[in-house]
Formats: structure tokens, C-alpha cells, sequence
């Protein structure tokens, strides 16, 4: 029972940090950002380079790869999506080329084959029957000090009422003195960090290999339909229940049909109620 | 091909008389033959496959190659089973046939993409040695419709129900009745190949007197294994089988040794075969036992000198398809030389009679093609990493040459 409390909170808090930046950038910018997986398995393979290959220090490579990621995400926006963000098709099909582009680029670059990113913290704990590595707690504390932070600033600062305003009303908003594009941009940065944030924090325990984007994209995707596209609060929901409903199913039935899940909860939802369980309005 | 050679002679003897040189002539009979080597290129099983190919045939042309003809690699990328699914091996094996007009092809490392491969190799009627792929169904398909499938040979490795039977041997053998062990959890990959393997372990383990609380398959996509590991922990199991090839061995390795799970872990770890596995893991497979089917050992009088030469060349040490890549094309070039030509009929008649002493023991085809395993022939390996990376067979006994290791936070026996 405290395996599943614990192993749950993990999963939901990885699975949270990638579903928030993907619903926020929808939310405010109204893109579907389909290379947001990308994001995940940059930010793993920069603490590969930044520790194998450039030999830093595991932390500085962690931020270094956050960073990286984000500009890249500034540049993508800035490059490819802006001139075409008109058509939401055309945004859609753009970050498909992107994810694809960047899977295989990895490829070329890094092979097929998994690669090592060392744990930042080695130490294994056992507390009432759970076994728990380190590392995985140190992805859940990351994980809440990431999302509070990121509450925080919307809550707090200017510019997080900024982007909340755009996001109710990109016009009015405007209308009122906001710089819309310079917002997008930087919104488009938060997401591809903390989505690479995502990505260092569980690439000690993962597989990293060009292809692991897309796994979290489907489950990112899956989140904010079960909470409602465009909604934070929503997608912090839907990402507790799908990580404790995966996990549960894990634990209690099989690995093997814990990952039908997301794929149900979509297919319920979006009959159920198309616009999720925070969404104003069903936005397929 | 008689005929061929006939007008080709004449052909050449009055271009000789025309021209006043024999070029065209020599050309003609010096056409190279031509190996296909269909294979996942971007992993170590692939390359290793290439590379041995390529070893093989330097040292065949070095002797003058086979028929007076040399022989020649062109190679085609199946992909990676697990992300891309058969159709590239499909498309790959019918550019080497229909494109390269290969003579043989050499290679395959999925089951699954093997089987889909093979309706077009047998359309092709070329004839094809397997190196990598393991399902018994691969080799049934000669013995349901031989007319159609007798291209079809597996030259490495033993079958999964040789593999399963090998891995049964070392379970009662080893964990039963050397370490004592009552219960053992068997965990298979969901893949054609180990879905033939579990359900036969699990059965012949009970029927040695063993209980097996947990057999279960996981997903080859599978990121997270603890609810795995917690389910095992609780089922009192002494030891973990697990059966994986595809799926992320070594996110399956580092979860296991980062979480001290109290069960030691072994079977067939396809990707843990690599030399180069200890370190990709970060030392984190220490104890772990994987089935292999090549060491520096002396299996043969080729195995050492083989193995000396491979990693000389290529400066790193082979993986399980780089002895059968190598012996294949030995195998095929005895053949063909016993035949006289390289029409694929012919061929396969002294295919049929094949008993070459290669780099992993004495090669023989049974009816089905199937490469035979046993005491004299090829046999599988029971090996364990352990400190620095060294390995030791530890399995069967005959072949051990060091004792059991448990991973270092459970008492050693």
C-alpha cells in the first residue's frame, strides 16, 4: 500500500511537470506543441553529453541541459512556429517535423543504443516495505519544488499575470500593452524546461535512447484530455490519476496492462466529457 | 550455369582472338559473389554482424576466394524491431534480392521481423542464414512446406526451445540443486520469442520440484520495473529469471541494483551479452547472470584465435552474432564450393551437409535446418559479471571456470 502511495506520487510528478508545460504553451498560445517529447529526451541526452562526454559536474550539466533545452524551445517558437501560427495545422504538423527531426538526429548522432546518465544521488531507502532509490525521490521533490515555483511565478509576479491574461484573452490582453509574441516565447521556454527538467531528473533511471520522447508525449497528451486542454490545475489532476491508476494497475493486476491506461482515459474522457475535467470547452 | 560458363569461354576465346586480351573474359568469371547481410545496423548485434561477414570474406578473398570468384558484403538496415516494427527488415531483404541480386543473405536479429521476412526470401529463392533470431517457428516453416521454405537456415543461435530447455538445466541444475533455492519468479519481455519460452520453464521448473509464484510478461516499452520488483521481493522468490532482448536491459538492471532489490537476477539478457555492457550500466549489472553463446574460452581450437583476431580488428570484443555471422560465411562458402556453383538448389543439398568445426563448436543442420545444440555441438553458456567487469561462466558445469557471485548487498555464500 505505501509502495503504491509512493512509486504513484513519483510517476504522477513526472508525469505532471511534462503535462503542465504542455497544456500551458496550448493554453497561452493555443499551440499543440506535438515536439514536446523532444523536449524530455533533449534534456536527457544534454546530461549525457554535458556529463560523458564534457566531463562537467552532474549538477552544473543538469542546469546547463535545462537551459539548453529551453532556449532551443525559445528558437523553435521563434523560427518555425510564429510564422505560421495562423493555421493551427500548420503548428501541429511543424512540431511533428521537429519531433521527428530531433529523434533522428539523436539517432545519428548518439545510435540506437541506451546510454548511462549517472544517478545524482545514490543511496537506496526501505521504509515500511519500500525499496526506493534516491534518485526517484529526488525526481518527486524536483518535481513539487518545479511545480510550486511555477505557481509562484503565475500567481506572483507581473509577468505571470501576463501570461495569465493573454491566456484568457490574447486580444484584450494585447489590447492593454502585453507584448503577445514576446509572451509566447518565453512561455514556450518554461515548457521545454521543464519538460527537460523532466527528462534530467529521470534519465539516471530511465532508458535514454532517441525514441523516448514519444512515450511522454502520448501520456502528456493523455493528461491534459482527461484534465482539460489549457487548464494547470487540470492537468495536475489528471496527472495524479493517471500515475496512481497506472501504478495501482502495475502493483495489483500487471505491468503488462498498465500502459492501456492513458489510452482508455483519453477515449473516456473525450466521450464522457470532451472538454476534460477542468476544460471550458472540448477543444477538438 | 554450365551452359553460362560454356558461352562465356567462347565468348572470351573469340574476344581473345578479336582484341588480343582475355579482360572481358576474366571479368566475366571473376563477377563477385555477392553476401547480403540483412541486420539492425545501429546496435552492436548488427555491427558485429557486418563486421564478422566482412572478416570472414577479407580472409576467404585472401585465399583466392571461393570458385575462383571473390566474395562481396553489401548490407541492408532491418531497423530496430521494437520502435519500427518488421517493415523495414521486409524492405531490406527485398533490396538485397531485388535490387542487389545477392547470392545469399546473412543476418536477422528479430524473430518477429524474421518471420515477416521470410515469404519474400523464400519468394526471392535466396537462400538465407540466420545469425540472430531465435523462434522455433522460424525453422518450422522448413519443415511445414519444404518446397517453398528450404532457403531458410539457422546457423546461430540454438532456438529459444533449446535456449528455454539450456535455461531449465541451469535452473535446476544450478539454483535447485547447487544453491538450494525452492522459489524462482520467471520474467519474460512480451516478444514472440519469449512468449514459446515462459510457459515451458515455468512448467518444467515445477515439475523439478520448484515453485514459481511469479511468470509474468512486461511490455518491451516497459520505463518502470519497481511494481515488478516489489511483486517478487513480497513473493519470497530466491531468485529472478528474466528473459529480454529488446526491452531496456539496462534500465532493468540500474532499477534493480538502485533499488538493492534482495533477489539476485539472471537468464537470457540479450543486450547484457555485450562486452561493453558492464560499463554502460555503470557497473550496475554486477551479479547478474546472462546466457551466452561466445567467450575467450576454448570451445574450439578457432574459438581464441578468432576471438584475439575480432578484437584486434575491430577493437572491441564480439557479441553472440559475430561467431555465427563468421562461421556462416565459411559455411556458405564450403557449400559452394562443394557444389560447384552458387545456384541456390545445389547449394542447399551441401548446406544439407554441412559439419564444420566453427568458432562455437561443431556445426550440423538438422531437418529443419536448425543449427543442433548439445555435448559436441554448439552450447549455451551460463556466464555472470562480476567485480570490474570480469566475466565467469559459472554454468554448465563441465565449462565453469569460477564460482557464483550474489550482488553485494546480500550475504555471499
Amino acid at each position: 500500500m505505501v509502495q503504491i502511495l509512493v512509486y504513484g506520487a513519483v510517476i504522477s510528478a513526472i508525469y505532471a511537470m511534462l503535462a503542465v508545460g504542455f497544456t500551458l504553451i496550448f493554453g497561452v498560445a493555443r499551440i499543440l506543441n506535438l515536439a514536446h517529447g523532444s523536449f524530455y529526451a533533449l534534456g536527457a541526452y544534454g546530461v549525457y553529453t554535458f556529463t560523458a562526454v564534457a566531463h562537467l559536474p552532474l549538477w552544473l550539466a543538469s542546469v546547463l541541459a535545462v537551459l539548453f533545452v529551453a532556449v532551443f524551445g525559445m528558437a523553435m517558437e521563434r523560427v518555425l512556429v510564429r510564422p505560421l501560427r495562423r493555421s493551427m495545422l500548420a503548428v501541429l504538423l511543424i512540431t511533428l517535423a521537429v519531433a521527428l527531426m530531433v529523434e533522428q538526429v539523436l539517432l545519428l548522432v548518439f545510435g540506437s543504443e541506451a546510454r548511462n546518465v549517472p544517478s545524482m544521488v545514490n543511496a537506496t531507502y526501505h521504509f515500511a516495505g519500500v525499496d526506493i532509490s534516491a534518485q526517484r525521490l529526488l525526481a518527486l521533490l524536483g518535481g513539487i519544488l518545479i511545480l510550486t515555483g511555477l505557481w509562484l511565478f503565475m500567481q506572483r509576479t507581473r509577468l505571470g499575470s501576463a501570461i495569465l491574461a493573454i491566456s484568457q484573452d490574447a486580444e484584450a490582453a494585447q489590447y492593454m500593452g502585453i507584448p503577445s509574441d514576446r509572451i509566447y516565447s518565453i512561455v514556450m521556454g518554461l515548457s521545454a524546461g521543464i519538460a527537460a527538467a523532466a527528462g534530467v531528473l529521470v534519465a539516471p533511471f530511465q532508458t535514454v535512447i532517441p525514441g523516448m520522447g514519444l512515450l511522454p508525449l502520448v501520456k502528456a497528451f493523455a493528461i491534459v484530455v482527461v484534465g482539460g486542454l489549457g487548464s494547470i490545475p487540470g492537468s495536475i489532476v489528471g496527472a495524479l490519476l493517471l500515475g496512481y491508476t497506472e501504478t495501482i494497475i502495475a502493483f495489483k493486476i500487471s505491468i503488462e496492462w498498465s500502459q492501456i491506461v492513458s489510452v482508455a482515459a483519453v477515449l473516456i474522457t473525450l466521450i464522457l466529457r470532451p472538454a476534460g475535467f477542468f476544460g471550458k470547452r472540448a477543444a477538438f | 550455369m554450365r551452359k553460362n560458363l560454356l558461352v562465356s569461354s567462347m565468348l572470351a576465346f573469340a574476344l581473345t582472338i578479336t582484341f588480343g586480351t582475355a579482360e572481358p573474359a576474366m571479368a566475366q568469371q571473376a563477377k563477385p559473389i555477392r553476401i547480403g547481410v540483412n541486420t539492425a545496423i545501429q546496435v552492436q548485434v548488427g555491427r558485429d554482424a557486418i563486421d564478422a561477414v566482412k572478416m570472414a570474406i577479407d580472409e576467404i578473398n585472401g585465399q583466392g576466394g571461393v570458385l575462383g570468384r571473390k566474395l562481396e558484403i553489401t548490407v541492408a538496415d532491418e531497423g530496430e524491431a521494437a520502435t519500427e516494427g518488421p517493415k523495414v527488415g521486409i524492405a531490406a531483404v527485398n533490396k538485397l534480392t531485388s535490387d542487389e541480386h545477392v547470392d545469399v543473405l546473412i543476418g536477422g536479429y528479430d524473430s518477429g521481423v524474421t518471420l515477416a521476412e521470410l515469404p519474400h526470401i523464400a519468394r526471392a529463392k535466396t537462400i538465407f542464414l540466420g545469425i540472430g533470431s531465435a523462434s522455433p517457428s522460424i525453422q518450422q516453416k522448413v519443415k511445414d512446406d519444404y518446397e517453398r521454405y528450404k532457403y531458410i537456415f539457422r546457423v546461430n543461435p540454438i532456438n529459444s526451445a533449446k535456449q528455454a530447455k539450456a535455461l531449465l538445466n541451469f535452473i535446476t541444475g544450478k539454483l535447485k540443486d547447487d544453491l538450494g533455492y525452492t522459489k524462482v519468479s520467471i520474467l519474460g519481455e512480451n516478444a514472440k520469442w519469449v512468449q514459446d519460452m515462459v510457459p515451458a520453464i515455468k512448467k518444467g521448473a515445477e515439475a523439478a520440484g520448484l515453485q514459481v509464484p511469479i511468470a509474468e510478461f512486461f511490455d518491451v516499452q516497459t520505463a518502470d520495473f519497481s511494481p515488478i520488483f516489489a511483486k517478487v521481493k513480497s513473493s519470497g522468490s530466491q531468485y529472478l529469471i528474466v528473459i529480454i532482448s529488446h526491452a531496456a536491459s539496462d534500465v532493468f538492471v540500474k532499477q534493480w541494483y538502485d533499488a538493492k532489490v534482495p533477489v539476485p537476477i539472471g537468464g537470457i539478457d540479450v543486450k547484457s551479452m555485450d562486452a561493453n555492457f558492464f560499463k554502460r550500466v555503470g557497473g550496475k549489472s554486477i551479479a547478474e547472470v546472462s546466457a551466452n553463446f561466445v567467450l575467450r574460452a576454448p570451445l574450439t581450437p578457432k574459438t581464441i584465435p578468432w576471438w584475439d583476431k575480432f578484437v584486434s580488428l575491430y577493437k572491441r570484443a564480439p557479441v553472440y552474432t559475430a561467431p555465427g555471422a563468421y562461421d556462416a560465411v565459411y559455411i556458405y562458402a564450403d557449400a559452394v564450393k562443394r557444389a560447384g556453383t552458387t545456384k541456390a538448389d545445389a547449394v542447399i543439398k551441401e548446406l544439407e551437409k554441412t559439419d564444420y568445426i566453427g568458432t562455437r563448436g561443431r556445426v550440423q543442420f538438422d531437418a529443419l535446418h536448425e543449427v543442433k545444440d548439445g555435448p559436441g555441438f554448439v552450447n549455451e553458456l551460463f556466464v555472470q559479471w562480476q567485480k570490474n567487469g570480469e566475466r565467469v561462466v559459472i554454468w554448465p558445469k563441465e565449462l565453469a571456470n569460477g564460482k557464483m557471485i550474489n550482488p553485494p548487498w546480500l550475504a555471499q555464500k
